[in-house]
């Protein structure tokens, strides 16, 4: 038997860093350790400020999802002051939080997804020949396109938010921004562009309307060969390729659960309450554990630092959440090993799981029954799981899948909106309060929670989707969920673990990370690796 | 097509405003927008969304970009360096969060291509402090005033040009 560790060590960047540690025993990745390199003060530096402080600064803490970031912290704000939104500026914040993701998934897809698909090892593939024309970075037909038209979604957003990234035009009671008729025409007219040269030209090689047919693996299959534009669009060679080179066979994780949901229905949030939010997500919220359903409640979110450089163990609510770093290497001693906080759910009966968040997540709670007439209904992706698991494969392709969803939703809430309609309501700005707010930013669920005491932030707590995903062992020696994925990989060459890279890009995690492959016996190093998130 | 608004000058202020002195280049951005611009300057606070710097600048004529650098010299020691001895291509960018000005000046050559800027210029000024939530150092925060009459001058050619016209700068930051 042969053992390994795989040690993966952070390059200084700005959103932080990830050492992921990977025991290898003949040729399988058989236990992994995520380890966030820095410390997030965020929440440190938010306590005692004006209550709008978060509205500024949290937007800030991503240059990708600086958008995602606003919008929930905007109705963390509006749920705490007890405000009135007027739908017109519900939609214009859809519409915004929507086109950041339009325009993040396909620079993901090219510029994230693109190098590793086209890895060197792969260079014996069938395929390889196509796969490289289409994807090589830069000189890649494909690549050049979708990373080149990428930019259209975001200046719909910044029609409406002044620029994008770090805009702060969404505030509590509404939106600042008048548009007008023409800005409206225009952000039609951007985003039908993007449609028509990319999304249908390229990746689908059809109309939205024909891939929107697809309900299940089998149609989505029947699609891929039933004429030669579907065949040879981008998203049907993905999907070949992926088979060619195993990303169908590995990445697993738990294949539980949760969904925070986005997109609040314009007419059934005018006065956003916490308790109101369920019933009014067009993107539902939800658990999926062991193959049952439950309705997300923020009560049983909770962050457990057993593992982590914080003071203390155990897990706490974030309105109760402490951020009290230690020095590492004494947290060390304790069997502490990372920066992140492990975010868990209390599920009924199960006790407190840890769950992946994102595109597949979002795209299980799609498939929940009994949907509201406003809410999306959409047994796709879950049909995919049941047919073809969860892997490196179907992860990517939830996420792509939700393009077409996203590009109908964003059309349809620019055409209802009424320029003769109000997009503020001047709110009260209570002195005492406790807000939650929550959107799916294009990597999953992302939540504020707030606590407003004598008209200044008391406690203020974001967790990320990335840190679902990434965050360590909790107090019951539970994985993180993307530890969990990591474990059944295999690793064909332990010098260039390709494998590596392709499940953490399938989580489409913020982090930057070095792989060093270290030899379990000898402890000599082996190599260096390095691989991004997002 | 669809993009940005001809402009002869961008000026590009990168960094994340919550870390300490890596607030240089956004501040200065704010402090230009403060005191006015000639017509003809675009200011943008890139924060830290690196490749859209790269689709910002789309037709501009000259792109001036500022950040703060960690060289290991004296803190609020400003360097002024020609684009093309910065531009970094490869290897590809392996992750959009840690997309950088230089690798974003390089993607912005095969992006734009012949619309490339016939004339990019870097101001770095070197921090002494990234600490979460902690304003810029005195070093730095003079530093800053400083980049910011070097950006002037090297503009002043279109306040001329717009034969005094009353500053109309700060689009782009709202």
């Amino acid at each position: 038997m042969t053992t390994m560790d795989l040690n993966v060590s952070p390059l200084g960047q700005v959103e932080g860093d990830l050492d992921v540690r990977v025991t290898i025993t003949d040729g399988v990745v058989t236990d992994a350790w995520t380890e966030a390199a820095m410390f997030r003060g965020f929440e440190i530096i938010l306590r005692g400020k004006d209550p709008q402080a978060g509205l500024i600064m949290t937007p800030r803490i991503c240059g990708i999802c600086g958008g995602s970031h606003l919008y929930k912290a905007c109705y963390a704000l509006d749920t705490a002051w007890r405000t009135t939104v007027p739908p017109n500026a519900t939609r214009v914040r859809n519409i915004a939080q929507i086109t950041e993701t339009l325009q993040s998934v396909p620079r993901y897809f090219y510029a994230i997804m693109g190098p590793d698909l086209t890895a060197a090892q792969y260079a014996n593939a069938p395929s390889y020949e196509e796969a490289a024309r289409r994807f090589a970075p830069y000189v890649g037909t494909s690549y050049q396109k979708g990373v080149t038209l990428s930019q259209l979604p975001v200046e719909v957003y910044a029609i409406f938010g002044g620029q994008w990234p770090h805009s702060s035009f969404m505030i509590p009671g509404g939106v600042m921004c008048a548009p007008t008729l023409s800005d409206i025409t225009r952000s039609h007219a951007i985003l039908d562009h993007w449609a028509r040269e990319w999304l249908e030209a390229d990746w689908l090689g059809c109309s939205v309307d024909r891939y929107l047919e697809i309900k299940t693996w089998e149609d989505f299959n029947v699609w891929m060969d039933e004429n030669e534009s579907q065949h040879n669009s981008d998203l049907a060679f993905f999907v070949r390729w992926s088979k060619e080179i195993g990303l169908d066979t590995y990445g697993q994780g738990y294949g539980n659960f949760l969904a925070t949901g986005t997109f609040l229905d314009p007419e059934l949030y005018t006065h956003p309450t916490v308790e109101g939010r369920n019933a009014a997500l067009q993107s539902r919220s939800g658990i999926y554990a062991n193959g049952q359903y439950y309705d997300f409640d923020h009560l049983r979110v909770s962050e457990d630092i057993t593992h982590s450089f914080f003071r203390g163990e155990g897990s706490r609510h974030p309105w109760e959440g402490v951020t009290d770093p230690i020095d590492p290497a004494e947290g060390a001693k304790l069997g502490k090993y990372t920066w992140a906080k492990a975010p868990r759910y209390d599920v009924p009966g199960l006790g407190h799981v840890p769950l992946e968040v994102g595109p597949l997540a979002r795209q299980v709670m799609a498939n929940r029954p009994d949907a509201a007439a406003h809410q999306d209904y959409d047994p796709f992706v879950a049909d995919m799981i049941a047919n073809a698991g969860v892997n490196v494969m179907t992860r990517v392709l939830a996420r792509m899948h939700e393009e077409a969803k996203y590009f109908k939703n964003a059309k349809k809430w620019l055409s209802e909106i009424d320029l003769h309609d109000d997009f503020y309501t001047k709110p009260t700005e209570h002195a005492e309060g406790k807000g939650f707010g929550a959107t799916e930013a294009a990597r999953g669920a992302l939540a504020d929670w707030i606590v407003v005491e004598n008209g200044k932030i008391a406690n203020y707590q974001v967790i990320t989707p990335t840190a679902w995903n990434i965050g360590p062992r909790d107090g019951s020696e539970n994985h993180g969920p993307m530890e969990k994925a990591f474990i059944g990989a295999p690793v064909e060459n332990p010098a260039f673990p390709v494998e590596l890279a392709q499940v953490a890009h399938s989580y489409d995690s913020c982090l930057v990370c070095t792989v060093h492959a270290y030899d379990g016996k000898t402890g000599k190093e082996l190599a260096q690796f390095r691989m991004g998130g997002g | 097509m669809f993009g940005p608004p001809p402009t002869d000058t961008l000026v590009v202020g990168c960094g994340n405003l919550l870390r300490g002195d890596d607030a240089a280049g956004p501040i200065l951005v704010r402090r230009l927008a403060e005191t006015g611009v000639p017509s003809g300057v675009r200011l943008l606070d890139g924060g830290t969304a690196g490749m859209d710097v790269a689709f910002a600048m789309r037709g501009a004529r000259r792109v001036v970009v500022v950040d703060a650098s960690r060289l290991g010299v004296e803190p609020g020691t400003v360097h002024r360096v020609p684009g093309s001895e910065l531009e970094d291509l490869e290897p590809p960018p392996s992750n959009l969060h840690a997309f950088r000005w230089d690798q974003a000046l390089g993607f912005a050559r095969w992006l734009l291509g012949e619309d490339y800027p016939s004339d990019v210029v870097v101001w770095l000024v070197e921090g002494g402090s990234f600490e979460p939530g902690a304003p810029l150092t005195p070093a730095v925060d003079e530093a800053v005033d400083r980049i910011v009459r070097g950006v002037l001058d090297d503009v002043a050619d279109l306040s001329t040009a717009s034969s005094g016209a009353a500053a109309s700068g700060g689009e782009g930051v709202r």
